[in-house]
């Protein structure tokens, strides 16, 4: 443990405001307003901040406590970047531009809990709240009971000992989420859920494992990776398979890729499927130049024509990336997740453009996000 | 509700020598002193000693091993390796399982991790055999209230689980507490009749000269004595002295401490390798595997008599196959032997060439065209099977499907082999392979290679990467661990390969093959998989 990390884990629940976190061998100023970043985070802590016209690493920040899963989300102002770490235990704020450490929740509400978020966290339009799916487990003296999952809801101001200013009730099995322009909390789930904050009222905006598409299978979905994306879309894959007819025959069946979107700022939805399943991918992504584009990744990097359903390009990787993105003027790609470097290719022909080398250890299934200042 | 799947699994808090039979068994009262000391801290108990939880489970000495394994590596227990060992014992004798409950999953505590478990409860397989053996599961007991904390400390453990293929289909946690623990507690409950039948049973008595037959997939027959001693209440020095079908001698002394009243658990040094028996005592035989320590997969097959319990018993023929028209060598192996063996029809006894009441040696010859499965039997004792055969009609591999592991190259796990042993069948009497009245004629010499199973291993090289077969013994040694440079993506060295058999029978070459997947290392290793 770095000193550092000692004084910060001391005054937890004292009533800091901010804590300058050590910054790593990169130290830059303030970032540049209208430039585009990425922020990604690795082992063993860290946040770094990418610039996407040289396509350099500019700044290292160090967060405090355990790694992983490293779920990072950027603030709608673009300043700081909300990171889920410590065994999915806690959520820390970042300020980007000096390292500060403006935010903390523990995602544990009391001394005999034991509460994990499943990747499950997002922050309203306004930037003053901050949503999370908690799954806590009691842990008593000689058994666990789990409890129900909670929405809970921090007001981002709160500083290092932020707690819930509400809490609902929340679905079992919630993943990734994300805010609508109007306020409206987006959860994937066993259904695709619009939840009201204010009231913890739900609907279903996509229905998922409960879909009605005639001779199709209930979908697939599993996605850990909250993209969010330059054109407001929030993109999470299925598969699924879809008979020939009522005999609901599977030795018949295509397999199918598809994806389901909400658009953020209009809310609108969609489920569609993009291509037969020859591969496995952990992400996918639109262009934000084309939305007929289809990216997706894993152990290569393809392309699919939506309205085709089909395979147009693919490109052979150096190793597997599990989190892909793409920039605002949708012309370069970029691939973090695993091992220690983003990989860049040219959205166009798929051409590898380079690398970029982080300091420190694997991205594992970090959530990396392009964003402009 | 049971069987055979392929174990996924994962293990590794503490390897199976934990339950070393180094020291001697210690008597009750310690055991409870330990506890009143240990488990007391979090599990109440009251006046008569009862502890919450661990009074109402029951399952095998190396149940009781994880458990207690677990409350240290999770829940901070402090004990020290003497104190567990002692613990292990108390808790397995008094709340262990019968003979009859451990049938069928025996496969686990053996570290059998080929065997490929299907169950007939869907529910059971996707629920629990999902992550690890199903065995694991079947080799406890408890009540339903024990099932449903049993639930929440997964869930609660490994949050993750209800996101999982198979569990986030579904409500994992209300199908999981509603339906399956009912379904674990009526097939799995605390009280039995067999456990209340087995505690007032007499138990077998170790002590004394044990015949043992075995099988060694890759290396052949064996067959020896097993000389037992009492050193303490439940411990006993063991001494095996016994060969190889060719001859080669095989030698050791060790430990065994026996649970429950018929678990033994041998640690033995054979000829500088250290092994681990796992057997069931069941009157006066035993069955179960003795295995290397730090390789489990590379272990025999045993079966075993007492020498002095006046039962007539036959282990093993080795061989267990001969060829029509010739005539040849045939060592029976067994307890309270003598007189005349009766091979049946088109098997005659030409010369006894050694007998005595563990082995008897002779010379048969098989008539022309003699064939199929004799029976063989001496006076009462149980029967083996002999093939009789004029050719081979096809060659399996054994197992057919498996899994072999990278390791080595500075990672915490040693490689895992592969080991087969090829089998020759007769097309039985209609002449035509595949049909019923097939039969095995058994384990011949072979000459062995690997090839890529199928378009993708040929292209990723798996054959050039992911180990290499010894083309005598079939034993297959599986590459470095890590990731490996020189593959496509940096890939580790994992394959998937066909192991082919080339067996010779006379002029003509048959050859049969197996699949073998060659894959990362099992990082989470536990005494039951």
């Amino acid at each position: 443990m770095t000193p550092q990390n000692k004084i910060f884990a001391a005054p937890l629940g004292l009533l800091m405001t901010a804590v300058v976190l050590g910054s790593g061998p990169v130290q830059a100023a303030a970032l540049e307003s209208g430039k585009e970043y990425m922020a990604v985070t690795n082992y063993p802590n860290n946040v770094h901040v990418l610039d996407l016209d040289s396509d350099t690493l500019i700044k290292s920040c160090q967060l405090p406590d355990a790694f992983g899963p490293g779920t990072l989300q950027m603030a709608p102002d673009k300043h700081t970047a909300y990171i889920l770490n410590n065994h999915y235990e806690d959520i820390y704020g970042v300020d980007l531009d000096s390292c500060e450490l403006v935010f903390h929740a523990k995602m544990s509400q009391a001394p005999n809990e034991r509460t994990k978020t499943l990747f499950s966290f997002a922050v309203s339009p306004d930037g003053k709240e901050l949503y999370a799916v908690q799954n806590p487990t009691e842990l008593h003296r000689d058994h666990y009971r789990v409890q129900p999952p909670r929405l809970a809801v921090y007001d981002t101001a709160a500083g290092l000992d932020a707690k819930p200013v509400r809490t609902f009730e929340a679905p079992r099995q919630v993943t990734v989420m994300q805010t609508g322009a109007d306020g409206s909390l987006y959860m994937v789930g066993p259904d695709v859920y619009k939840m009201n904050v204010e009231t913890g009222e739900r609907e279903v905006a996509i229905p998922s494992r409960n879909w009605q598409r005639p001779n199709y299978t209930p979908p697939d979905v599993l996605s850990v990776w909250p993209i969010q994306t330059a054109t407001r879309d929030f993109t999470f894959m299925y598969t699924t398979a879809r008979f020939q007819d009522e005999t609901q025959n599977l030795e018949t069946a295509d397999w199918l890729w598809g994806y389901m979107n909400i658009n953020l700022d209009t809310g609108e939805t969609e489920t569609r499927d993009f291509g037969p399943i020859t591969e496995v991918y952990f992400t996918g992504t639109r262009s934000p130049k084309d939305p007929n584009l289809m990216f997706g990744v894993l152990n290569r990097l393809t392309k699919y024509d939506v309205e085709k359903q089909e395979l147009i390009q693919a490109a052979e990787l150096d190793h597997s990336y599990y989190c892909i993105a793409i920039n605002g003027a949708g012309d370069k790609v970029y691939l973090a997740g695993t091992f220690n470097d983003v990989a860049i290719y040219d959205a166009d022909s798929l051409e590898k453009i380079g690398n970029i080398e982080l300091p420190g250890g694997d991205m594992a299934i970090t959530s990396s996000q392009i964003f402009v200042r | 509700m049971l069987k055979r799947r392929r174990l996924p699994h994962a293990l590794s808090l503490l390897s199976v020598a934990m339950l070393a039979a180094s020291v001697n068994a210690q008597a009750q009262g310690d055991a409870e002193t330990v506890m009143a000391q240990t488990c007391a801290a979090c599990h109440s108990s009251d006046k008569e000693g009862q502890y919450t939880r661990i009074d109402n489970q029951r399952k095998t000495p190396e149940g009781w091993l994880m458990t207690i394994a677990r409350m240290q590596v999770m829940h901070g227990l402090k004990i020290s390796d003497e104190d567990r060992r002692t613990v292990v014992k108390y808790l397995a004798d008094r709340q262990g399982l019968a003979p009859d409950e451990t049938e069928g999953s025996r496969y686990a505590l053996e570290r059998r991790l080929n065997t490929l478990e299907t169950f007939d409860s869907q529910q059971f397989t996707e629920t629990c055999a999902r992550c690890h053996s199903g065995a694991r599961v079947e080799l406890q007991r408890r009540p339903a209230e024990e099932w449903e904390h049993l639930v929440h400390f997964h869930l609660g453990q490994w949050p993750s689980l209800e996101y999982q293929a198979l569990s986030r289909d579904r409500d994992w946690l209300p199908l999981a507490l509603n339906e399956m623990v009912p379904e674990l507690a009526a097939q799995l409950p605390l009280e039995t009749d067999a456990w209340t039948k087995w505690q007032l049973a007499d138990k077998p008595q170790p002590a004394g000269q044990w015949r043992l037959a075995g099988h060694m997939p890759g290396r052949g027959s064996m067959s020896g004595v097993m000389s037992v001693e009492a050193q303490g209440k439940d411990v006993y020095s063991l001494n095996f002295e016994g060969r190889y079908a060719d001859g080669t001698p095989i030698n050791g002394k060790g430990q065994a401490i026996v649970y429950t009243g018929y678990e033994w658990r041998g640690d033995l040094e054979i000829d500088g390798t250290p092994m681990r028996q796992v057997f069931a005592l069941a009157g006066g035989r035993l069955e179960g595997r003795m295995f290397e320590t730090l390789h489990d997969e590379v272990g025999f097959d045993i079966s075993g008599a007492r020498i002095d319990s006046g039962e007539q018993a036959l282990l093993a023929l080795q061989p267990s196959f001969l060829k029509s028209g010739e005539s040849a060598e045939l060592t029976l192996v067994g307890t309270g032997l003598g007189g005349q063996p009766d091979f049946g029809d088109g098997v005659e006894v030409e010369e006894v060439l050694a007998s005595s009441a563990t082995e008897m040696r002779v010379r048969v010859k098989v008539a022309d065209g003699a064939s199929g499965v004799r029976e063989v039997r001496i006076g009462d004792s149980d029967t083996q099977s002999l093939s009789l055969y004029d050719r081979i009609d096809s060659v399996r591999v054994v197992p057919d499907y498996s899994v072999s592991r990278i390791g080595g190259n500075g990672s915490s796990t040693p490689k895992v082999y592969g080991l087969f042993d090829a089998e020759a069948w007769s097309a039985g009497a209609d002449g035509e392979t595949g049909t019923a009245d097939d039969y095995r004629i058994g384990v011949v010499p072979a000459t062995w290679r690997v090839e890529p199973f199928d378009e993708r291993a040929a292209e990723d090289e798996d054959v050039r990467f992911a180990g290499t077969m010894d083309a005598a013994t079939g034993r297959f040694t599986p590459g470095a661990a890590g990731p490996n440079p020189e593959r496509r993506m940096s890939t580790n060295n994992a394959g998937n390969l066909k192991v082919i058999a080339e067996v010779a029978d006379g002029e003509r070459t048959l050859s049969g093959s197996g699949q073998m997947i060659v894959t990362v290392q099992r990082w989470n290793n536990p005494p039951i998989p």
